[in-house]
């Protein structure tokens, strides 16, 4: 071995001698580049990679605040006095009453089916997770159908003379901010739910019962212990909620309510870009400020590890309260799962039996597949390099590349589209009008969630298994493919089916960058709904939610 | 093991790969021209299109069941794939005017056709069959022309509001009663095509101070601002209101629903003294510079056959223009369709409406109509 | 003939003020084991990880086999410097079974010879296709080591190996480890804070404190003759006192009296001394020359362990620690006579 290696020895220190540098200005500067990297800089491809790889993913966010800029003072006085107030109102109101409401049923549901009795635990357990995948544009379809102007309720309403005697002719209005809530929450609590069940499952029962043994009752218990610990788990799940509610076009555009994403939206369709600009960057400085919020709330909470006496909670017996929480968790179930999937299904058999599955639909649902699945390999192969520098090269550059990779996690999608049609349209024409820059945009806007899911795998890798390769004679590139790529595997799977439920269901990027001929499900859905073609719509819907349950399996068996 | 070597290499994939995405990207566009060139030298990577013998970008504003249904006749006809764009904004295709993507622009407003063609993005030609579109209903170049036309008016639910009770002009809307009608009247927002083309007509007819007002009025009594006429027709149909101000052949869709159906419609302004109907016109344009300019003038010709006028019309239930080319119409529809030399239309040329396209937008904004739900 | 030369490193992490390492210069021979010793935060660590090639130090160099790795110019990465480790939480690669584990990164053409051989070597024959997380912690630490030793490296640098391990095993892992790498004929340089597995396993310690060495030398020497305070009581337990050198340069005079030193002719009549008493050298004696109340007492199985006060000529009270064989009656209250023997004494320079 010692000779082989002495020969390699000669051989580096002739390279580096030969590229001794000639002048004090450039010794300098590798002597700062080596202290920014604190004496171990990662490899120019690596860096390049991943350079790359930020930038595209904040094109939107600079062409936002760039475009902002040059919107004229007029502009922006008119839409400050005008249209920004109410605005505001609508989205900041809308957002608080789902947020709140989300957290509510997403905790409790997860503290029912972790905790107590309740007949059909394991069921439940994933059962109520189900909603995650029927994106709320087509829930806002289903309970148009169902509570609308001419829905099922209002027949059911106006043939009992009971209640016509009672409240008169059906009132319901789903076209409110009552029907935006009600649709909003029931389809994004699960966001909560899930974060809320993984992290009760994880918490350590010592402390519950350390409070027991105080005398505490099953609910101080969940008011002093649970709430307290979960107190991170509520704040991610919020956070996630807040942002979707803050980046939803489709049931807000269907119920007719108008929100920030909404306005941009519409604005855009009148070509108002300088309006739309406008109006992104508070939408901007809107998701900014709810990060911010969330980041407070976490400085100010320890950090709650579970120690290694890890002992499995007590099952909560419920008793005479037993009917009463069946009934609660039966309802939300009906509500959000039950109910669309039953009006989804009887559109869809109509639809069927009309033809809908014809050879249209099924290019849809191949684009759909298509665009998602590039999409989400993308995501995946993006994601590695920068969690892999990230976690291996610390440092204010690598600390920078992972922060504009993250910019796509405030973004809405709306204004992902906004700014990707304005590069691609003006600067690189090639690829503007083609469905390349559709899963471009599905990277941005869900490359972060790839990361995240990779990244904590990534946390479970130890440095001194890379170092172990490093001594075994390993470079850092092949360390990166043969031993960080495959254990980090798992997490980023996860991500990417993540990122691929969330592409194949997403809309307002969707329809504002679409190509010529390119539609996708998520499209169709959009648009027969709104000209309430519901048997052409629901086969589409139905399709979306059955591609993205075999992910959601799959991903929720990682937390 | 030379890691200097293998760097090179690592680049080597990335530069390939980067190459391969923009290479991919540019023989889309290629193929494209090819077409539109109908030159044949191009390599196997085009052959499976040849056979199609080339495309057509199709933007179209009109609602997707009309066009689609035409395309893909057009398509059986031609063995042109007509690759649609539904939903576009006459605007999209100003957005693109340095990299244009779209051979025709088909709207179901003749003014955003005039508008483009003010801004010099369509192309004027000379299609074969274009001596039947009446003049006043194409460019002077014939860069676009018209089709089909529909007029103004109110649908009205019967169960609601009889005949006789109903306005019978739109300048009745001055008058604050109509907001006390049970369930009151519904409008579109300020910036649909529909609703920018009859503002346009008003000004025309009375000028600027006399249509802002009228505009601030209906925005006051109105009781319901919809996105779309086909939400009007509907909510009408079932009742949410009394009646609403649509286009006529929104009448004739809501009368082949299955029910809801009771509804009639006012032609207004049918008196002698008065400016007779609005009427808008729908069309097709041909964008200067598409990618496939060839393939967009066989479009023209083969959508200027009589056949294919009357499929242009085909499920919108519009008017043709040209009506001794016989549309087509339901049996449940048929008894109520008015023609168009039947009723009097207003004197402002159809084709003269993109002059007014931009500043009635912002007339209509200024006078307290949003362009866009809020 | 050195095979591991470090010379005036220093290395100071980034965002501390203390350098990890200070102008520490060692040399290690070939074929030799080496232990560097201390409490944690010491530098030791980093020593072993600059050695490696895992950090870099701003000043010296530093030669492996004869040939220069790291200093102002040259900078070698860790994957060319032949050098082997072993990780305190071995680090096996999750995804590759025992072989693949042992056999990682060795690309000659005898490879499943080669993999075999140290397989056997560390006594796992029949386990080449379990996984890590099927393993026991020491069949781990064996695969840890053999994948280490594959390669022959220059050198095998062992980071706290034997700190996961229960007592049991640890004890005789030590054994295991060493005979290991004298069967392979390696160098090895482990990193420790335990000094029974110092002095079990080392033919040199270096015991360092804040990032210099305090003193390098046989396990013996270590123990027997601490240079300073620190390695005195850090190495084993200890009673420091101070003295003066007695006239007859055989004994040193201290608070407790006289107490009898070899070493104490290295110095002058008078000088000011350090004096470091093992607890093993007290024995108890009914004519003993000193006596003390016995304070605590702990059975440890070996020897009680016990604390005796010895009230000092002033009044003060001096307290010993002291371990006494099992086999004496004794509890805590009583009064007991006792003399020092001078084996396990030694004097330390005064400073």
């Amino acid at each position: 071995m010692g000779q082989v290696h002495i020969s390699q020895f000669d051989k580096t220190k002739k390279i580096k001698q030969g590229k001794k540098m000639p002048s004090n200005i450039l010794q300098y500067v590798n002597r700062k580049w080596l202290s920014i990297w604190k004496g171990n800089p990662p490899g120019l491809v690596l860096i390049l990679f991943t350079f790359f790889t930020s930038l595209l993913m904040s094109i939107p966010i600079f062409y936002v605040i760039w475009r902002s800029f040059f919107a004229g003072g007029d502009r922006w006085k008119r839409l400050l006095d005008e249209r920004i107030p109410q605005l505001l109102w609508n989205t900041l109101s809308l957002n608080l009453a789902v947020t709140v409401c989300a957290v509510i049923i997403g905790v409790s549901l997860a503290w029912i089916v972790t905790r107590t009795d309740i007949p059909g635990r394991k069921i439940w357990q994933w059962v109520l997770a189900l909603p995650l995948v029927i994106p709320p544009y087509v829930g806002a379809v289903t309970y148009i159908i169902v509570f609308g102007p001419s829905g099922w309720a209002r027949d059911i309403w106006n043939n009992s003379p009971l209640i016509v005697d009672l409240f008169g002719e059906y009132s319901i209005n789903i076209y409110s901010f009552g029907g935006v809530f009600f649709v909003l929450t029931m389809f994004t609590y699960p966001y909560v739910y899930i974060i809320a069940n993984a992290s009760l499952r994880k918490m350590n029962h010592n402390f519950e019962e350390a409070a027991s043994s105080l005398g505490s009752t099953p609910l101080q218990i969940f008011w002093k212990v649970n709430l307290p610990m979960l107190r991170p788990a509520i704040g991610s799940g919020a956070v996630l909620v807040s942002l979707y509610v803050l980046s939803d076009f489709g049931a807000i555009s269907m119920l007719r309510y108008v929100t920030f994403t909404a306005a941009i939206y519409f604005q855009r369709q009148g070509m108002d870009i300088s309006s739309a600009a406008v109006l992104s960057l508070v939408l901007v400085l809107l998701t900014i400020a709810i990060l911010w919020l969330e980041s407070l709330s976490k400085k100010k909470n320890k950090y709650y590890q579970t120690t290694n006496t890890y002992r499995k909670p007590l099952t909560l017996r419920l008793g005479k309260w037993k009917l009463v929480t069946f009934f609660y968790v039966s309802m939300v179930f009906l509500v959000s799962v039950l109910i669309p999937i039953i009006v989804l299904v009887y559109w869809s058999n109509i639809g069927i039996r009309m033809g809908a599955l014809d050879e249209r639909f099924f290019g849809f649902a191949f684009n759909s597949l298509k665009v998602s699945g590039i999409a989400a390999f993308i995501c995946m192969l993006f994601a590695m390099p920068i969690i892999y520098l990230r976690s291996r090269y610390p440092s204010v550059i690598s600390s920078a590349i992972e922060r504009l990779s993250y910019s796509g996690y405030a973004l809405p999608g709306i204004i992902v589209a906004l700014g990707f049609i304005f590069i691609f349209n003006n600067h690189i024409p090639s690829i503007y009008g083609t469905f390349h820059m559709l899963y471009l945009a599905f990277v941005v806007r869900f490359l972060p969630q790839t990361m995240q899911a990779g990244d904590s795998s990534m946390r479970l890798i130890s440095p001194r298994i890379d170092e172990a390769a490093r001594s075994l004679g390993y470079p850092p590139w092949k360390v990166m493919f043969k031993v960080i790529m495959p254990n980090m595997l798992p997490g980023i799977m996860a991500g990417g089916s993540l990122a691929f439920v969330s592409s194949i269901k997403e809309l307002p990027a969707t329809l504002m960058l679409r190509s010529p001929g390119f539609d996708t499900l998520a499209i169709r859905v959009y648009f027969e709904a709104h000209e309430r073609i519901y048997h052409l719509a629901a086969p589409s819907a139905l399709l979306i939610i059955l591609m993205s349950i075999i992910p959601l399996r799959y991903m929720l068996k990682k937390y | 093991m030379n890691e200097v070597k293998v760097i090179r290499v690592v680049l080597m994939f990335i530069l390939l790969s980067a190459i391969n995405l923009v290479v991919y990207g540019c023989t889309n566009t290629d193929n494209k021209l090819q077409q539109s060139n109908e030159t044949d030298e191009s390599t196997g990577a085009t052959s499976k299109l040849e056979a199609n013998s080339g495309e057509l970008v199709v933007y179209s504003a009109r609602n997707e069941r009309f066009v689609q249904a035409l395309l893909d006749k057009f398509t059986q006809d031609t063995g042109i794939r007509a690759i649609p764009l539904h939903e576009a904004s006459p605007l999209r295709v100003v957005e693109e005017a340095n990299n244009v993507q779209a051979d025709v622009y088909i709207s179901n407003d003749l003014g955003a056709l005039g508008y483009l063609h003010m801004n010099g993005l369509l192309l004027g030609s000379n299609p074969k069959g274009i001596d039947t579109i009446p003049e006043e209903f194409r460019s002077d170049d014939n860069a676009y022309f018209a089709i089909s036309a529909r007029s103004r008016g109110f649908i009205y639910n019967k169960d609601l509001i009889s005949e006789e009770e109903m306005p019978k002009s739109i300048e009745d809307l001055f008058h604050a009663k109509w907001a006390q009608v049970k369930n009151g009247y519904a409008v579109t927002r300020g910036g649909n095509g529909g609703m920018i083309g009859h503002v346009s007509a008003l000004r025309y007819e009375w000028g600027d101070e006399k249509t802002s007002e009228w505009i601030a009025v209906i925005r006051e009594n109105a009781a319901g601002i919809y996105q779309g006429h086909g939400d009007i027709r509907r909510a009408v149909g079932a009742g949410e209101h009394a009646f609403g101000l649509v286009n006529n052949y929104y009448y004739h869709q809501q009368l082949l629903e299955p029910r809801d159906n009771n509804v009639g419609f006012i032609y207004i302004d049918q008196e002698e003294d008065q400016m007779g109907v609005v009427v808008n016109a729908a069309g097709v344009g041909l964008v200067k510079g598409g990618p496939n300019e060839a393939n967009a003038i066989k479009f023209l010709e083969w959508l200027l056959l009589p056949e294919n006028q009357v499929a242009f019309v085909g499920q919108s239930l519009e008017l043709l223009i040209n009506s001794h080319f016989g549309a087509v119409y339901p049996p449940e529809v048929e008894p109520y369709i008015v023609g168009f030399n039947e009723i009097k239309a207003q004197n402002m040329p159809v084709k003269e409406l993109g002059n007014f396209f931009e500043d009635t937008k912002e007339l209509i904004e200024k006078s307290g109509l949003d362009l866009d739900l809020r | 003939m050195f095979d591991i030369e470090l010379k005036n490193i220093t290395k100071t992490y980034s965002g501390s003020e203390e350098s990890a390492v200070k102008n520490l210069s060692l040399t290690v021979k070939k074929g030799s084991i080496v232990t560097l010793l201390g409490p944690s935060g010491c530098g030791k660590s980093t020593t072993l990880r600059l050695i490696a090639g895992f950090e870099r130090a701003e000043e010296g160099s530093i030669e492996l086999a004869g040939k220069t790795v790291s200093d102002k110019n040259i900078w070698i990465p860790p994957e060319k410097r032949g050098v082997g480790m072993v990780f305190q939480d071995y680090a096996l690669f999750p995804h590759l079974n025992v072989f693949k584990n042992v056999g990682f990164g060795y690309k000659g053409k005898d490879r499943a010879e080669r993999v075999m051989e140290v397989i056997r070597l560390v006594n796992l024959k029949g386990y080449e296709k379990r996984y890590p997380h099927e393993l026991s912690g020491g069949q781990q630490q064996r695969v840890a080591l053999a994948r280490a030793l594959t390669r022959r490296p220059v050198v095998v640098l062992l980071d706290e190996p034997f700190s996961n391990l229960d007592a049991d095993l640890r004890v005789h892992m030590r054994f295991e480890v060493k005979r290991i790498i004298s069967e392979a004929g390696a160098t090895a340089i482990f990193v420790s804070h335990d000094q029974r597995d110092a002095l079990a396993i080392s033919d040199k310690i270096v015991v360092m404190n804040k990032g210099v060495i305090e003193q390098q030398g046989t396990p013996k020497e270590i123990y027997q003759s601490p240079s300073n305070k620190f390695v005195a009581s850090f190495v084993g337990q200890s009673n420091i006192l101070e003295g003066k050198i007695n006239e007859d340069n055989k004994s040193v005079l201290t608070d407790l009296g006289i107490i009898p030193s070899y070493s104490a002719y290295n110095y002058k009549a008078g000088e000011k001394v350090y004096i470091s008493i093992r607890p093993g050298s007290l024995e108890i004696d009914r004519n003993g020359q000193m006596n003390g109340l016995i304070k605590e007492l702990t059975y440890s199985g070996e020897f009680f362990d016990i604390v005796v006060e010895v009230t000092l000529g002033n009044g003060t009270c001096q307290h010993l620690i002291a371990h006494i064989p099992p086999e004496e009656v004794v509890k805590v209250g009583d009064s007991l006579n006792f003399n020092i023997l001078s084996q396990y004494v030694s004097i330390i320079k005064y400073h």
